[in-house]
């Protein structure tokens, strides 16, 4: 029983992201969750269509519409990869200027870094919701799937990032961004 | 406001953003936005560029090369390749830093990654190399620097973007790096050999140790030959040789060597998922810029000032060219710093009437020596903070390591005969060769 236990926790750990605790709220954890489970299966779809595209046409019986889902899994697992790493704080960065820093500058920047992207995540939802519904008009072919299938990828990833950087934005003002200052809180 | 000063307010946001802790991707997003503002562009294209900037078929190598690479380290069957670089090099002066040299060799063959180079050799060799007494500052130096090899020896990530950015033979630009990342190699042996610490002095390994050796890597190994062999038969494509050197690794490689990971396949696939976001996201940012700067003709007006300088002359365009990445990619990463400034490397090739795969192999060169150079040097960044030792102490250990990509860019720029020997001979098409009428050969420019 406690050998299933561990293992079902040590199963689900690697879905969650533990570290920087005091920027999250626990009931978003089942969002990130679920976005990596998500991108974990939009890897295996496009690994999957890609064998497939090769195999049906090595057979000659070429699936064409597979090079559609392909990419779409593809896009999909790029947005919604961005939307975790966001959560996680694992995007690139330029400098590690801000992390080496701490006090009251620290926290400014941090908030600074995080209202900026909060007001890009909103105008990629709300000028990608536009692109998305101008691209329901157009079609991939051979297939003929809309475009904007496609394209909502952005404004639903941006919408995942808009929430998680209003729920650090929360967390980090309540208890801090630092790590090193939120262990010495009692 | 003119072109210029948008350009300008763009790329100071986004530097400006970026040196005070906003994401790249959000960087670039901001000050894409801000630009298109000033212009006559909608926001919800240029939003759509976001995704443009991806939909490529060729981009998908990408996560294919990243799951190799983070399969075979995880699955613990880099220390098999490890245990060859050993027998082969170990006995050397400075023997654990040879093996440092040989194993990005090998490892590059499959990866592709410099971060998964430096994740596998700061796990297994640096403790090692810490234990018999190596210079800490020295060990981070010399992994971040070997493992810049995986973007010039093929399968490389950077060649990928390039390829599929500025529509550029993709295994013509794979063959074309084989010989910088040789000369990087070597070099750094050499480096290591007369300049490094002397480490512990082992016994050459003996027939059988090699045969062992050989035999127990044999598997892994062959994903290099079934990424090119595949490309260059014109069997696959660059993304289908990946996809094919993914599923020889979980399927084939997994199974046989270390079968106990196979119940952790699935992670990895969940987490080459998360790690292909991230160069991924961007690029679609990098592309949204890109297509900016080409709307307010910043091809135009850098190159401009280059011609200006250079003329027409291939070589000091090359050499201009050189400076401004070694600076660019000294301020950013090497995939966006690809996309945005491909309309200008492609202009200035057209003017210097330089061949593209000459051109992207000395630009990766360059690009690949910013991963070591402050103050973002991203492999430098990881392997000093993998071993235990201050970034600035890492950087001033590897500033002897320089001269050895000095040389490999110069002879880049010099040698292009022998740069592009390699495409040439075997996909000679790439580099702008076509059939023979007379039905035997290619005639090459």
């Amino acid at each position: 029983m406690s050998s299933e236990l561990s293992s079902a926790s040590e199963s689900t750990s690697f879905l969650l992201d533990e570290r920087d605790r005091h920027l999250k709220w626990r009931s978003f954890d089942i969002i990130e969750k679920t976005l990596v489970l998500l991108s974990g299966l939009c890897i295996v779809g496009f690994t999957l269509s890609v064998f497939f595209d090769v195999t049906t046409r090595l057979i000659q019986a070429p699936w064409l519409w597979l090079q559609q889902a392909t990419t779409g899994f593809f896009a999909y697992g790029v947005f919604i990869g961005m939307a975790v790493a966001s959560r996680r704080n694992e995007h690139m960065y330029l400098t590690e200027f801000v992390a080496n820093l701490s006090g009251s500058i620290r926290r400014k920047l941090e908030i600074f870094s995080r209202l900026v992207c909060l007001v890009v995540a909103l105008l990629m939802i709300y000028f990608g919701w536009l692109n998305m519904l101008h691209d329901m008009g157009s079609f991939r072919m051979p297939s003929l799937i809309p475009m904007g299938y496609y394209t909502a990828s952005v404004p639903l990833s941006a919408f995942f990032i808009a929430i998680f950087m209003i729920e650090q934005l929360y967390n980090g003002i309540k208890n801090g961004f630092d790590n090193e200052l939120n262990r010495s809180k009692p | 406001m003119s072109n210029g000063t948008i350009i300008l307010l763009m790329a100071g946001l986004f530097l400006g953003l970026g040196y005070f802790g906003v994401p790249v991707v959000f960087a670039i997003t901001a000050g894409v936005l801000v630009g298109v503002f000033f212009t006559p562009v909608s926001m919800p294209s240029i939003i759509g560029q976001l995704f443009i900037g991806i939909d490529s078929e060729a981009l998908l190598a990408v996560p294919f090369f990243l799951l190799v690479g983070e399969i075979m380290t995880n699955a613990d069957i880099t220390s098999r390749m490890i245990r060859l670089s050993q027998v082969l090099v170990g006995h050397l002066r400075g023997g654990l830093a040879q093996v440092v040299t040989i194993f990005s060799l090998f490892f590059a063959g499959i990866s592709g990654s410099s971060t998964a180079d430096v994740a596998a050799l700061t796990k297994t060799i640096a403790p090692e190399m810490d234990k018999e007494g190596y210079d800490k500052a020295f060990v981070a130096a010399l992994i971040g620097s070997a493992s810049t090899m995986a973007n010039l020896i093929p399968p490389s990530i950077m060649a990928v973007v390039y390829g599929a950015t500025g529509n550029v033979s993709i295994g013509g630009l794979f063959l074309g790096g084989v010989v910088p990342g040789l000369v990087v190699g070597i070099g750094l042996m050499i480096f290591s050999f007369f300049f490094g610490p002397i480490g512990i002095m082992r016994k050459r390994g003996t027939l059988t140790e090699f045969v062992d050796a050989v035999k127990d890597s044999a598997i892994p190994m062959l994903i290099p030959f079934i990424i090119m062999g595949g490309i260059l038969t014109g069997f696959f494509t660059p993304t289908e040789a990946g996809m094919v050197a993914a599923m020889y690794t979980a399927f084939v490689v997994v199974p046989l060597i270390n079968k106990g990971h196979v119940k952790n396949l699935y992670r990895d696939f969940t987490n080459a998922g998360l790690m292909y976001a991230l160069p991924m996201s961007a690029v679609a940012a990098a592309s949204a810029f890109g297509w900016m700067l080409a709307y307010l003709r910043g091809p135009d007006v850098v190159s401009g000032w280059i011609s200006g300088f250079a003329g027409t002359d291939p070589l000091m365009i090359m050499f201009l060219l050189v400076v401004l990445f070694v600076i660019i990619g000294d301020f950013m990463d090497a995939i966006p710093a690809i996309i945005i400034f491909m309309p200008i490397i492609t202009s200035l090739a057209e003017l210097g009437n330089i061949n593209h795969v000459h051109m992207g192999v000395v630009i990766i060169t360059t690009l690949a020596f910013g991963l070591i150079t402050p103050p973002y040097g991203l492999a430098l960044l990881l392997s000093a903070k993998f071993v235990g030792v201050s970034f600035g102490t890492a950087v001033v250990r590897s500033l002897p390591m320089y001269l050895v990509f000095f040389a490999a860019i110069a002879f880049c720029i010099f040698f292009p005969e022998v740069v592009l020997w390699l495409p040439k001979k075997f996909l000679p098409a790439s580099v702008g060769c076509f059939p023979s009428p007379s039905g035997t050969g290619y005639i090459c420019p």
